[in-house]
């Protein structure tokens, strides 16, 4: 499949004076480095893939599940409504008015801290597992336009992405800006006088979305299917109205100083506060016939209902897969699944819900580690935030982040703003006309495919991006081709390509196609051919598609 | 091994162009100017409440729908009265969808018809059988992207890999033969509705350039594309990775015959959309181009899809349906008057659709929760407007159309007959018809003859 990689393809422990007998190796082939790098980081680099090769990957993961988060800092308060000298003048986008609303109220420095922390932050795993829990537990800054708020949320994700999803799923349900954003922040008890009733959009999204999903599975994440051979659904409309009146009684923290009462104004600091005289107070219907004792506080309630929705057995099994979907391959067999989802139930140490011992389930399986997947249709489809960072990662990019969040964007993966709680893709999305699924490929079309391509074409062939005056310590974007121009010939240069962005994978038939183009430039133009190759190997299905 | 057909038909479609012969195209575009159909699908994303965007405004409705919204109730003055060709006005639109300058002017003018309490159903349901459980209904009911799918592949028993735009496309692909572009466009991504068997649609752009850039007539610059283009051709045979290389060939394809129609910024279609800045305006902005293009594209028949989004409103609803009401009831004017103004009004005709209505009782957010059956607009010069389709729901909760008690009325309509009579009018026959809604036998009658 590959043509000759020109990175060994041996375990690199031999440096080691240690006694060479009985001690397990820890070591593991470059190869295979690069591939787990693809999939717990935001991109291999040079200097990662050696490291990682030595550590091996128990190493490796041990030393990443202990690193604590880079994070978003530097994010301040600010009133849900924007002070008159705080509004975005769109006929002068650089007044001071203008730069604190997209300071302030837009997401923009929080998806450019993104892009700078993804490429350069020591916390890689961390940051890729709360990317993808940000892509399950959606909040979208078309309604969280704070900056300080998604930071926050973003902050939480990274905190949690390693704890027990028991206390990611009491986190997310008390975050102000999860109350926010599916509205449970001020959802009042029923109110006979004006025929009100309690806001279903938490009770049901928590559900079908963050939990437990809409149809019963067996452990290997396969749907229970019934006599008639149809699948069983997971709740009734009453179980969400039930969820719907426990998640009563909630409203915003108050602000230092200020007094805390009902219907407190929008503030994303600290964690939703009960109200239990705006709790409903009679017995709510949960989950596999679980009904609430009347008269419970919110917390009382709270607690019960988390404990049921924890305990389901489709847990394991719905967040699994997708962890494993935004990890390693789209089409994990029901064996991956499974295997994963009784780790989820039980780390070894009879805890349930361990996200770390997960994650390490995840990546340590067979059917994520090796120099080649095992069969030819594995992997997945680059997400655009991936895709971007690969490459930087790979050809020595530098960024401050506000070129990249701006093509994030234009390839239809605008950070931290999906379109709405269901993510940019479902995780069920299939090729069409195939039963093939490949989530990513919701947002690839004609449009983003070009704005693919073009934002190579933009970092290769122009300069990528200049510095921006109105963002402190600006760097603008580059990258570093110069050690692409001593390769010595194109066949040695499309090698090192390959081994840089995808782990050696390159197809021969691919290979020779680009070495053909490089034959139409001087073969003294060194720098024109690193910027073909680059070009042609960066923007290769078989580079966008992550095997 | 329809991802090859695909592909095979996508490489004949850019084989059609280059052996086209200057005769051949001029008869094409004869053609297409004397039979040429449109249908544009605008999606309301989120689930729009049909309750506040068609409201009783006669004095005993008007009270009865006032008692239950409370806080949610438009002001009874506020509403635009939609006076039927009796002279009648039993139902008045929400403001926000517009005067004379909105839909009350595509209503007077007879270009807009409301179909009433549409849904997604296996069969005819009424409230004693929805109670039954051996009576089938939706699977997923009030689940967003469930319900969703359902409404764009009109298939409720089980999921559906293509949805009826895309069936209908494939039903209808022989007129479409000469093409320059795929015969579905999209200005809203991939979507359900716009995925057939054989036939997928081309998303574009609707702002900034759809080009590929950066590649020059230079020695160099020609090996490079040429290398591109050898690349999205090699190592065929994994659904991955065909499906990446088939998106970038049609994009390449595509973009090369509408980049100068989508970035003519003097098109006689563009003066109707002046001071529009939402991103609905731009969308319809971009399909009127398309359809202004139509002679020289050689396609007789087009599907759009064009999106509106947060319809889902749990919470501050009067604020939110103001905003998406301003900027749908004005680009959809916009779009129609467009339309009439290059001569295209009997051949395009526009309708919505939703996720679902919402709950008739209102929650304590100052919003609404999901709901089921909803009204739904058509609009073109063919449409048999200023009246109304299908049957008003009893606006009771706990009544006969409720399904529970807070107001999500059962559809009296099902999306099958909605679906059917739209692609009836695109030129379907019964066969066709069966094709692309394969449910349709349940329900009768099997179109309702507003367009």
């Amino acid at each position: 499949m590959s043509s000759a990689p020109t990175a060994p393809a041996s375990p690199v422990a031999s440096t080691s004076s240690a006694p060479s007998t009985s001690l397990p190796v820890p070591g593991m082939t470059t190869v295979d480095a690069a591939r787990l790098l693809e999939q717990a980081t935001f991109g291999p680099t040079e200097a990662e893939v050696t490291r990682v090769a030595a550590l091996g990957l128990n190493g490796y993961l041990t030393q990443q599940l202990a690193t604590q988060p880079t994070g978003y800092w530097g994010f301040v308060f600010v009133p849900h409504t924007a002070p008159t000298n705080c509004k975005s003048d769109p006929t002068n986008p650089t007044s001071t008015a203008s730069l604190c609303a997209r300071d302030n109220y837009s997401p923009f420095q929080v998806q450019r801290e993104f892009f700078e922390n993804a490429l350069t932050g020591a916390d890689q795993l961390r940051q890729r597992v709360a990317f993808a829990l940000s892509q399950i537990m959606v909040v979208s800054s078309i309604e969280i336009y704070e900056a300080y708020g998604m930071a926050a949320y973003q902050n939480m994700l990274l905190n949690d992405a390693f704890g027990n999803y028991r206390q990611l799923l009491e986190d997310v349900t008390l975050s102000p800006i999860m109350g926010h954003y599916l509205d449970m922040a001020n959802n009042d008890k029923s109110n006979p006088s004006q025929g009100t009733s309690p806001n279903e959009n938490y009770a049901r999204e928590v559900l079908q979305l963050f939990s437990i999903g809409l149809n019963q599975l067996n452990p290997d994440g396969t749907p229970v299917l019934d006599a008639n051979n149809q699948p069983v659904p997971t709740y009734t409309q009453d179980v969400i109205l039930g969820f719907a009146s426990l998640f009563t009684g909630w409203t915003y923290p108050s602000r230092p100083g200020a007094n805390s009462t009902w219907n407190n104004p929008i503030n994303f600091e600290g964690t939703m506060v009960s109200f239990p005289n705006h709790h409903e107070s009679g017995t709510k219907l949960l989950l596999n016939g679980v009904v609430t004792p009347a008269g419970q506080t919110p917390e009382q309630d709270l607690k019960l209902a988390l404990d049921t929705v924890f305990n389901h057995p489709n847990v394991g099994p719905f967040i699994g897969k997708q962890l494993i979907q935004h990890l390693v391959k789209s089409n994990p067999s029901p064996g991956y699944v499974s295997r994963v989802a009784a780790v989820f139930a039980n780390n070894g140490l009879g805890v349930r819900g361990d996200l770390a011992a997960v994650v390490r389930a995840i990546l340590s399986d067979v059917e994520a580690r090796g120099n080649t997947p095992s069969s030819a249709d594995e992997g997945h489809l680059r997400e655009p935030a991936l895709y971007i960072t690969s490459v930087l990662r790979g050809l020595g990019g530098r960024s401050d982040g506000v070129f990249l969040r701006s093509q994030a964007n234009a390839m239809g993966q605008p950070i931290f703003t999906a379109p709405t709680v269901f993510n940019y893709y479902p995780p069920s999305y299939q090729l069409p006309g195939t039963s093939t699924v490949a989530p990513e490929f919701f947002i690839d079309d004609a449009a983003t495919a070009l704005a693919r391509a073009n934002f190579l074409n933009t970092l290769i062939y122009r300069g990528g991006a200049a510095p921006d005056p109105t963002v402190i310590n600006s760097i603008g974007t580059t990258l570093d081709l110069a050690p692409l121009t001593t390769a010595g010939t194109p066949d040695a240069l499309v090698n090192q390509l390959s081994t840089r962005l995808m782990h050696g994978s390159l197809s021969s038939a691919a290979h020779a196609a680009i070495t053909r183009a490089l034959g139409a430039l001087a073969s003294d133009d060194v720098v024109g051919q690193a910027r073909a190759a680059a070009y042609l190997v960066a923007s290769s299905a078989q580079f966008q598609v992550e095997h | 091994m329809d991802r090859r057909h695909f592909l095979k038909h996508a490489s004949a479609l850019g084989g059609s162009v280059a052996l086209a012969q200057l005769g051949v195209l001029a008869a094409r575009a004869q053609t297409v100017a004397t039979d040429y159909k449109a249908l544009v699908c605008l999606f309301l994303y989120g689930g729009n409440d049909a309750n506040n965007t068609i409201v009783p405004i006669d004095s005993a409705g008007y009270a009865s729908y006032a008692a239950v919204r409370g806080r949610l109730a438009l002001a009874q003055g506020t509403l635009l009265p939609l006076v039927e060709a009796s002279g009648t006005a039993g139902f008045g639109l929400h403001p926000a969808l517009g005067g004379t300058a909105g839909l009350q002017g595509l209503w007077e003018s007879a270009q807009l018809a409301i179909v009433r309490n549409v849904g997604t159903l296996v069969q005819p349901l009424t409230k004693t059988q929805y109670l039954s459980p051996s009576t089938a209904k939706p699977a997923s009911l009030f689940s967003h992207i469930d319900q969703q799918h359902q409404w764009q592949a009109s298939l409720s028993v089980s999921p559906s890999d293509t949805g009826w735009g895309g069936r209908l496309a494939d039903q209808l692909a022989i007129l479409n033969s000469g093409g320059s572009i795929p015969s579905m466009v999209s200005t809203a991504g991939n979507n359900l509705f716009v995925t057939g068997r054989a036939t997928q649609a081309l998303t574009i752009p609707t702002s900034g350039s759809f080009a590929l850039q950066g590649f020059d007539n230079s020695a160099g610059g020609i090996a490079r594309l040429a290398a591109l283009k050898s690349l999205l051709g090699v190592d065929r045979g994994t659904d991955l990775l065909d499906a990446a290389q088939d998106v970038m060939t049609g994009a390449l394809a595509s973009s090369a015959v509408l980049n100068p129609i989508l970035t003519n910024t003097t098109s006689p279609v563009s003066s109707y959309f002046t001071g529009l800045t939402s991103s609905f305006a731009k969308q319809m902005l971009a399909v009127a181009k398309v359809i202004e293009a139509r002679a020289s594209l050689g396609v007789q028949r087009q599907v759009f899809l064009v999106s509106l989004g947060s319809f889902d409103t749990h919470t501050d609803e009067l604020n939110t349906h103001d905003t998406l009401f301003g900027d749908l009831g004005a680009g959809l004017k916009a779009f129609h008057d467009a339309m009439t103004g290059i001569g295209a009004a009997q051949q395009v005709t526009s309708f919505t659709l939703s996720d679902f209505s919402r709950t008739y009782l209102p929650n304590t957010n100052g919003g609404s929760d999901h709901g089921w059956g909803s009204h739904h607009f058509v609009a073109g010069g063919a449409v048999k407007g200023r009246a109304y389709y299908g049957t008003w729901p009893t606006l009771t909760v706990g009544g006969p159309d409720d399904e529970g008690s807070e107001g999500r009325w059962i559809p009296t309509t099902a999306v099958d007959q909605y679906a059917a009579t739209l692609a009836s009018w695109f030129g379907a026959d019964a066969s066709a018809l069966a094709s692309v809604l394969p449910n349709l036998a349940s329900f009768s009658p099997a179109t309702l003859g507003f367009v």
